[in-house]
């Protein structure tokens, strides 16, 4: 017997010609919930590899499991089965203060809603993401420094209040925090789901920009736009990945590389 | 009514060879009138002197000259009008005795030609009415014959493919009806006798399934019974073994005839249960509804059907299986029965995920059987040689291959190591079937 996923494999020339670096790895993964009795599984045996400097995205339609994936993979939350593997670390064998640990240490999260701190500054909201791991505050203004002109945010921005900032800005802060702590991947989730069409490109620009420069990010959306930002897709339905399209790194404008994507989605019935 | 119809197309014959009749006999070489040819000499000796009053009394037409040839009257235009013309025309010529001479027309041409036309109008009518009756009796014999022989046809063709429920359409001016209606009358008897065996067929299948049902409830109490008369008997041993030196085997015997009744009781409901779901699948009853399933619910079902603990379970691969968990149950059990009765070894179990599927490896070492039975192990009714001494119905393995292929799943027998080797294929949720990938 010879099972098989519904796999439609777009990629070819990405991992054939250089191997890139795996750096989070899934073994039938699989997720359920317990809803009045009956169980829920919302992921199932997902069996994936997430390479270093991947810009990945995770689409599907609403309750395919994207964000479910999304939190596991991030360890925020545990599998019901199988086996995550970070590096040498296998996170889905941690406890809570574990993953804690490893969260802080190896991930940036980038939330549709962006959950700055009302009360302290713009600057303060980032580096108190950065004392959790880093002790050494001026090493930390300067990297938040660094950061902040990566993204366009003024000098004048940073002694800001959250309440004081738009809805583009608080979420390239929010960017910002997420990097502080030189995280090794950045998990986003719908990044740019509360925010207009332009300040929402400002924030897919600015992901790319990072990516670009050798950050490695997995987002979850089921926003065509923000897909294009990406360089491999992964369909979700179902719990499972349908299928995956490798479409090189982002280029502005590529038609040929948006029709690609444009076929692929048309072809999971997106 | 054919009678008539007889008579009326012999008439239509007859009349037709009457008008050729005529039509042959015809005779055109009249003879003028000669009775009005005087009349019209006489009356026109009487009128010459005033030819201006001169009236034509008789049928004939003419044309009256005077001794130079002169036309001095004419009863129509377009008669001949020299002796030269009317020669030609084959006109009567005749002198007016001292005047003149009169031309009477020869219409004898004018006569044949309607009497032609009249001839051929009349047959022409007599064809049509002949072809009328021709086609009227042509669609009665499409209506009352040719149709329902065709419709005899189609329906001798349903009646081939088991279609018994159409009846023959009997139409009164039918020929045929009796005949039509003993055909009708066979289907309703196929029909009912079909329905019959269908319902003997059940019936017997239920009684089987019912009788499998009942017999268990007996065993159940056999079973308990012995059990009880086990225990006694042990306790006799220790109790009155002190008092009595001969009691003590005499105990061991008694409770080793009642384990052996335990066994047997057990064995018979195996082979009772296997023909129930047998019955049951017969009656397509057998549902099986595969669900998501964790796979560290296997150690339970395996443990479960393993009561005699002759395997070790190893770890099982995480995993989310796509599986009937009773249905798997029933092949596990059946698997381990199987190996018990006829191999009697240790068994081995080994775990692999792969390709889509976990894959359940159950091997023992009682030498395995012949390559030329593999094939048919999982057939209906079949055992293998060894088999002669040992209950059983052939139907386990069936069953359970049947129940592995409603999961999805496979069900492999062949021969491995030092016995036979039996792997359970049980798809991963999420995946699909090889059986599908493959078409």
């Amino acid at each position: 017997m010879h099972g098989g996923r519904y796999y439609s494999r777009c990629r070819k020339a990405g991992n054939t010609l250089f191997m890139k670096k795996v750096l989070l790895q899934t073994e039938a993964l699989s997720k359920s919930f317990s809803s009045g009795g009956a169980m829920q599984h919302v992921l199932r045996n997902i069996d994936l590899q997430l390479y270093e400097g991947d810009f990945t995205v995770i689409m599907g339609a609403s309750g395919a499991g994207k964000s479910t994936l999304l939190y596991a993979l991030s360890g925020m939350d545990t599998p019901s089965l199988g086996k995550i593997t970070f590096g040498t670390d296998v996170i889905s064998d941690m406890d809570s203060d574990g993953l804690a640990v490893f969260r802080r240490r190896n991930c940036g999260f980038v939330f549709q809603q962006i959950y700055l701190i009302d009360s302290m500054s713009v600057m303060d909201n980032v580096l108190a993401a950065g004392l959790l791991v880093n002790r050494d505050k001026k090493e930390l203004i300067r990297r938040a420094k660094e950061l902040f002109a990566a993204v366009d945010i003024e000098e004048e921005a940073w002694r800001k209040f959250p309440a004081q900032l738009s809805g583009g800005e608080a979420q390239r802060v929010g960017i910002v925090r997420a990097l502080i702590n030189s995280p090794r991947i950045l998990f986003a989730d719908e990044p740019t789901g509360a925010l207009n069409s332009q300040t929402g490109l400002d924030v897919l620009d600015t992901l790319t920009g990072f990516n670009g420069r050798g950050q490695s990010v997995v987002m979850v959306t089921h926003d065509m736009r923000s897909a294009r930002r990406g360089n491999r897709i992964l369909y979700l339905k179902d719990g499972t990945v349908l299928g995956e399209c490798d479409l090189g790194p982002y280029v502005h404008g590529a038609r040929a590389r948006h029709e690609k994507l444009t076929g692929f989605l048309a072809e999971m019935g997106w | 009514m054919r009678k008539q119809f007889c008579l009326f197309l012999l008439l239509l014959f007859v009349a037709e060879l009457a008008v050729l009749w005529h039509f042959a006999m015809q005779d055109y070489d009249e003879v003028q009138d000669a009775v009005a040819v005087n009349e019209v000499i006489h009356t026109l000796q009487d009128d010459w002197r005033n030819l201006e009053t001169h009236r034509n009394r008789t049928a004939l037409d003419y044309v009256v000259l005077d001794g130079g040839g002169a036309v001095l009257f004419r009863t129509k235009p377009g008669l001949s009008e020299s002796i030269h013309q009317a020669i030609l025309h084959r006109d009567t010529i005749l002198d007016v005795p001292g005047e003149g001479k009169v031309l009477i027309y020869n219409d004898a041409a004018g006569k044949q030609q309607a009497g032609r036309q009249a001839a051929v109008a009349g047959l022409g009518i007599l064809i049509a009415v002949q072809t009328g009756a021709c086609l009227v009796y042509y669609f009665y014999l499409e209506r009352n014959v040719i149709r329902p022989f065709r419709q005899l046809k189609d329906f001798a063709g349903r009646i081939a493919e088991g279609n018994l429920d159409i009846p023959l359409k009997m139409d009164r001016f039918n020929l045929f009806g009796a005949f039509t209606e003993s055909f009708d009358i066979m289907r309703a008897e196929l029909k009912r006798a079909r329905r019959a065996e269908a319902q003997a067929n059940a019936a017997k299948k239920e009684l089987v399934a019912e009788l499998s049902h009942d017999i268990k409830t007996p065993i159940a109490s056999i079973q308990a019974a012995a059990e009880v008369g086990a225990a006694l008997a042990q306790r006799v041993g220790r109790d009155s073994g002190a008092a009595l030196e001969q009691g003590r085997p005499m105990a061991a015997g008694i409770r080793e005839n009642y384990l052996q009744i335990i066994r047997k009781a057990e064995q018979i409901n195996t082979l009772v249960s296997n023909l129930f779901t047998a019955a049951l699948e017969e009656m397509e009853q057998l549902s099986v509804t595969p669900i998501d399933m964790p796979s560290g619910e296997l150690r339970e079902l395996l443990e479960s059907a393993d009561y005699l603990h002759r395997a070790m379970i190893p770890d099982i691969p995480e995993c989310l299986l796509y599986a009937d968990r009773l249905r798997l149950q029933q092949v596990f059990d059946n698997l381990f029965a199987n190996s018990y009765k006829y191999a009697n070894t240790e068994i081995e179990i080994r775990l692999r995920t792969g390709d889509g599927c976990l894959a359940v490896e159950i091997v023992d070492q009682g030498g395995g059987i012949g390559e030329e039975e593999l094939p048919l192990l999982k057939e209906k009714f079949k055992r293998g040689k060894n088999t002669e001494k040992i209950e059983g119905a052939g139907l386990g393995l069936y069953i359970s291959d049947y129940f592995m292929r409603a999961m999805q799943g496979a069900l492999v027998v062949e021969n491995g190591g030092k016995g036979l080797k039996v792997t359970v294929m049980i798809l991963l949720s999420g995946y699909r079937s090889g059986a599908e990938t493959a078409r």
